[in-house]
């Protein structure tokens, strides 16, 4: 179970550093083509843009532990483990709460946009914006999962997430 | 203040302080705001992948960590420094003036604080400590306050988040920084000279003047880029983003071809490091998107301008007020945070008050730079202790007389427009609008 969840986790920095290459490849693209071709390209833009957002949700959804986002934790860190339990549970269960609740509608907003398409590509922004959806359900199974570790017992949540982040 | 305005402020700040990642909790605050106003819970989601959709600006937050990055793998960074070693490392507390000149040159390459003390800041702290004529504190404390010049000194990813929520033009923002960025320069070298004297630090081993040039040779490469990132901005020829984007090429282009420094293994474990910053400061970024949507539908910051206008105060007092207030939030938050959560809010009272856009975005970004080294929390003291391993206690002692010099330099800066100003207005900007 373990080496399986290492393995996919490796996968899913595979697919974040090629993503990030993507962007990066289809913008030195777009400056070649503009300034040393004189011949400017409209869907390298949109290729960019595209796989900046799908970075940063990709990246944020599989790639980044708890302890890899901005966060302020001095106060998290200056208290006990008792008491360190109930801040990550009570955080743990408020992203549940809130992402869960607010799917339903994301949902809707999202298939919305089947019908509207990219500028230049004319991909559904249904499928671009998606992203977004598989950000709320992979941080709604992380928290959730963390949650259930915190109420569980007194184990040591950061070094399981730190090991499980590796 | 609308209830569910409160509420959602409520959420936000309690949950971020108990240690909940500050994009989720954006996101958790925005959520309730939607729920208590009874507005379409979507519109979160809906504000935060348009925001990040739309802003062709942003794209330059990962090209300038991607070239940062491979600065830092390739062996520019050592280049740069052994250079700096030859030029200004004959002078007493030699190698504290390398550190600050060395900064500022990387900080004319990458447009973060974090890069510059992680990269060439770890290699010049070794160096100090083995002279054996500084203790580590004192190497890892001017290192850190020199990494603060690293975002004032275009390219500059704090200045992009700023004219992100401003709407200022990031080329005049860019070209505001040079002065300040040169000025605390020269603030801190003044403070290493004056240190170095009073503690009697002992002359470095002086690289023969003859050396220079070959040691020039080596590092001309890299000391090019900066001259092509601004003449590429300048010059009229690319935008910011697009000068991103040719820098981290080009410094591919020369760590990988000419110094031999990456190759294509530990080119995924710097893409890796990059795509995990970026998406980090991204969702932060998306955050702040849809908090900024609430506190505009609340009409936030014109109600803080209006009342700033009542109370009739001058612009120097307004200035003076939100400086402390950034350096007290400096000490507890990070700049991202305060750039895209805290600065929105006074962005119009700002206007009102006749601070022209541009000089308030370089003294907002200069104050949060000083922020990173601030104690309990400063980012800068943090990213040292973790790459050389000495302690934030050696470090907070040492720090205070850079702090001092900085903040001096933030003073001239808030005082004297024209230190901002200057440059942008012989570049064609019309101050005031």
């Amino acid at each position: 179970m373990r080496t399986a969840l290492r393995w996919l986790r490796a996968r899913a920095d595979d697919v974040a550093v090629l993503l990030l290459t993507a962007m990066f490849v289809a913008f030195i693209v777009q400056i070649t083509s503009r300034y040393v071709f004189n011949h400017p390209l409209g869907w390298t833009l949109e290729v960019c843009v595209t796989m900046w957002l799908w970075a940063v949700m990709w990246g944020s959804a599989f790639c980044l532990s708890n302890d890899d986002h901005v966060r302020f934790d001095m106060l998290y860190h200056a208290v006990g483990q008792r008491t360190r339990r109930v801040f990550a549970g009570i955080c743990a269960l408020a992203i549940v709460i809130a992402l869960a609740s607010a799917l339903p509608a994301t949902w809707d907003f999202v298939s919305f946009l089947t019908i509207k398409k990219s500028a230049v590509l004319r991909i559904p922004l249904a499928y671009i914006f998606g992203i977004y959806l598989v950000f709320m359900v992979a941080a709604i199974a992380m928290y959730g999962h963390r949650l259930v570790r915190v109420l569980k017992g007194p184990a040591e949540t950061e070094d399981v997430e730190h090991e499980a982040a590796r | 203040m609308s209830t569910a305005f409160a509420l959602c402020l409520l959420a936000l700040f309690t949950l971020a302080a108990i240690g909940m990642p500050i994009a989720h909790a954006t996101i958790v605050g925005a959520v309730v705001y939607l729920a208590v106003a009874g507005q379409d819970l979507g519109l979160a989601g809906e504000q935060i992948v348009y925001g990040i959709y739309d802003s062709f600006v942003l794209l330059a937050v990962p090209l300038f960590i991607v070239a940062a990055n491979i600065m830092n793998a390739g062996s520019i960074s050592d280049r740069l420094l052994e250079f700096c070693v030859a030029l200004v490392g004959r002078f007493k507390g030699g190698l504290g003036h390398v550190n600050v000149v060395a900064s500022l040159i990387f900080s004319g390459m990458s447009g973060s604080a974090v890069a510059d003390a992680a990269g060439i800041g770890k290699v010049i702290i070794d160096m100090m400590a083995k002279s054996g004529h500084y203790t580590r504190g004192y190497a890892a404390a001017i290192t850190a306050a020199s990494a603060t010049i690293g975002p004032i000194i275009p390219p500059s990813i704090p200045m992009v988040l700023y004219a992100l929520v401003s709407d200022a033009s990031i080329g005049y923002l860019f070209l505001g920084g040079v002065l300040p960025g040169l000025l605390m320069g020269a603030m801190l070298m003044v403070m290493n000279a004056v240190i170095s004297r009073r503690r009697g630090f002992e002359a470095d081993d002086v690289v023969p003047l003859k050396k220079l040039p070959n040691l020039t040779l080596r590092a001309f490469p890299a000391l090019l880029m900066p001259v092509i990132l601004l003449y590429g901005i300048y010059g009229g020829a690319t935008t910011p983003t697009e000068a991103a984007a040719v820098a981290a090429a080009y410094a591919l282009l020369v760590s990988a071809v000419l110094y031999r420094g990456v190759t294509l293994g530990n080119l995924r474990a710097i893409m890796l490091s990059s795509v995990k910053s970026s998406a980090s400061v991204g969702l932060v970024i998306g955050g702040a998107l849809i908090l900024n949507y609430v506190v505009a539908s609340e009409k936030v910051p014109e109600a803080l301008a209006a009342a700033m206008e009542g109370m009739e105060v001058s612009w120097v007092a307004f200035m003076i007020a939100i400086n402390l207030l950034l350096l007290a939030l400096g000490c507890i938050l990070d700049a991202t945070t305060i750039i895209l959560v805290i600065i929105p809010l006074f962005v119009p009272a700002a206007l009102a008050m006749g601070v022209d856009p541009i000089h308030f975005g370089v003294v907002v970004v200069v104050n949060c730079m000083i922020g990173l080294i601030t104690p309990p929390y400063g980012i800068l003291l943090f990213v040292i202790n973790g790459v050389t391993g000495i302690t934030l206690k050696e470090m907070i002692v040492e720090v205070w007389p850079f702090l001092i010099a900085l903040l001096i330099a933030l003073a001239l800066i808030v005082a004297f427009p024209e230190i901002v100003l200057w440059l942008p207005i012989e570049f064609g900007y019309k101050p005031g609008g």
